[in-house]
């Protein structure tokens, strides 16, 4: 499970992984807990989910702007 | 309520932040900072070195230690000569490397253009003026003013040309000429870059060979304007060159600004404020706090080196030692809060994960997990510690208790060891630190016992 720790842009940021598809990564909501938003992925290496996550938060615009963390849980 | 003001926050301020977060001038600039760490960080180790074995021992007229000592006195010398020394220089070629990466044109060229550029606005010639027992006879005076001198009564001066002032313009002296000089520079050469005003070569031509000549016309026109700038204003200003200008009307009173309380006080206060609700602060905030305390911070380590006052008593080290023990916050002494007053499981599950990299003044750990941004249980302290510890070793420095930072260190040294370095080894910076870590600790543990008496699955 990876875990996005942001207080702001959590819909953008939900937005943003749920719609990613490419070389078949995928990212699939599961639940939000106040500034944690829970993601399953289809990565096998979750370390590289997570940076992959954080890669492209901070490939947006509002990306550099806000503070997050991208976690395995 | 809170979800009243976040959703305040991405309208009204996430907006603004990101703006400025991701303008990339800024961006440029915050990176061309960076990219100057292995020669700041070469630098300073310089500079520490020298202290332990010159300028402390000469203090204590240890002659014979110091004089064993010079080859290896000597070998710190030539690596600062060639760091912070010339540091302005560094920077004008990084400069123009990160603002071109930024807008996706050839870095290298664009590197070159503003180091270029930097160098046009610097003195070039060395000036030599010797005062005679008595004036010249007419004969004389001719044959030195046919040579190129001027001749004054008993003063004769000549410059020779191809001589930089090293000392006075290369280091941090000359930043913001950098800046204005090579951004000025840089937006022309960019500007023709990305309007495709350039040689096109074919694709058999090897990619070195043609990024060169591709970024040949736009640097070419962007030297050549600020040639012409440059020549201009030493015609128009009587022979003053533009660093001058830049110093005496820009970075000189922006420095000294800099040193008020209120702008210390200022900067601290929006870097919590940031930080709480979820905005990074130093991103945001990195350009201001690096083009002018890291400035200044530059400026009095090259000072200290050449055994000369340091003029400024506030840098950009000064926020990380006394306002920021542990990380933005503080936070390290909200976790000995937690250790010794808090029972809540969950608070000193985070707080054993976070003690360690806290030490190392990363606090992301605790951020996030306690967590701190947009807890409102914990926002007082976090705002209320920094802002104590800030004003209170502010004051202390002032007055002369403590001296202020001379050397550079890495920002994620451990406290107390990074204050006894950074102050050139005052013995009495890891103790206004530790004083300001016993204020904010005292700050801090209140909010962790008042924490105690919430149910952690109430807090969402």
């Amino acid at each position: 499970m990876i875990v996005i720790n942001s207080a702001l842009k959590q819909d953008e940021i939900k937005a943003l992984l749920t719609n990613y598809a490419q070389d078949g990564v995928t990212f699939t909501f599961n639940k939000k807990a106040g500034i944690k938003q829970f993601f399953e992925t289809s990565m096998p290496d979750k370390d590289a989910a997570a940076a992959l996550a954080k890669q492209l938060i901070k490939g947006t615009p509002w990306g550099g702007a806000i503070f997050f963390s991208a976690v395995v849980e | 309520m809170m979800n009243g003001l976040i959703a305040w926050l991405e309208k009204y301020i996430v907006p603004v932040a990101t703006k400025i977060g991701s303008v990339r001038w800024l961006v440029g600039l915050r990176d061309a900072f960076i990219t100057t760490m292995p020669a700041t960080m070469a630098g300073s180790i310089a500079v520490l070195l020298n202290a332990l074995l010159r300028d402390i021992p000469g203090q204590y007229h240890m002659d014979g230690f110091v004089n064993a000592m010079q080859p290896i006195i000597g070998v710190n010398s030539q690596v600062w000569t060639a760091t912070l020394a010339v540091y302005g220089l560094i920077f004008a070629f990084t400069w123009g490397y990160n603002l071109s990466l930024q807008y996706k044109v050839e870095p290298l060229a664009g590197g070159i253009v503003t180091l270029g550029a930097f160098l046009m606005g610097l003195t070039q010639s060395a000036a030599a003026t010797l005062t005679l027992g008595r004036a010249l006879s007419g004969s004389a005076a001719k044959i030195l003013t046919d040579a190129g001198a001027t001749v004054a009564d008993k003063t004769v001066t000549t410059n020779a040309w191809g001589f930089f002032n090293f000392g006075a313009q290369f280091g941090s002296t000359g930043l913001f000429t950098a800046m204005i000089l090579g951004g000025a520079a840089a937006a022309i050469y960019i500007w023709l870059m990305k309007k495709n005003v350039t040689i096109k070569m074919p694709d058999s031509v090897p990619p070195a060979v043609s990024k060169a000549f591709t970024a040949i016309i736009p640097a070419v026109v962007a030297l050549y304007a600020i040639g012409i700038f440059t020549y201009a204003w030493t015609q128009v200003f009587d022979g003053q060159v533009f660093l001058d200008w830049v110093n005496k009307t820009i970075q000189e009173p922006l420095l000294h600004l800099s040193q008020g309380y209120g702008a210390v006080l200022l900067l601290t206060l929006l870097v919590q404020i940031f930080w709480f609700f979820g905005i990074h602060g130093t991103n945001v905030l990195g350009p201001v706090l690096d083009s002018i305390w890291l400035t200044a911070q530059l400026d009095n380590i090259n000072r200290f080196s050449q055994h000369e006052t340091v003029r400024y008593l506030w840098t950009r080290s000064s926020f990380d030692m006394y306002a920021w023990i542990g990380g933005a916050g503080s936070t390290v002494l909200l976790l000995i809060a937690i250790f010794i007053f808090s029972k809540r499981a969950d608070e000193r599950a985070v707080a054993n994960l976070a003690i360690a990299p806290g030490i190392f003044q990363i606090n992301e750990p605790v951020m996030f997990g306690m967590p701190i941004v947009l807890n409102a249980v914990y926002f007082i302290p976090f705002i209320l510690a920094p802002v104590v510890m800030v004003t209170i070793a502010y004051w202390v420095i002032q007055f002369g208790w403590v001296s202020p930072i001379k050397v550079q260190t890495v920002w994620v040294m451990p406290p107390f060891i990074n204050s006894f370095l950074a102050t050139g080894f005052d013995w009495r910076a890891p103790l206004l630190q530790l004083f300001n870590a016993v204020v904010g600790f005292a700050i801090w543990a209140p909010f962790v016992i008042a924490a105690n008496k919430i149910n952690p699955n109430l807090e969402d």
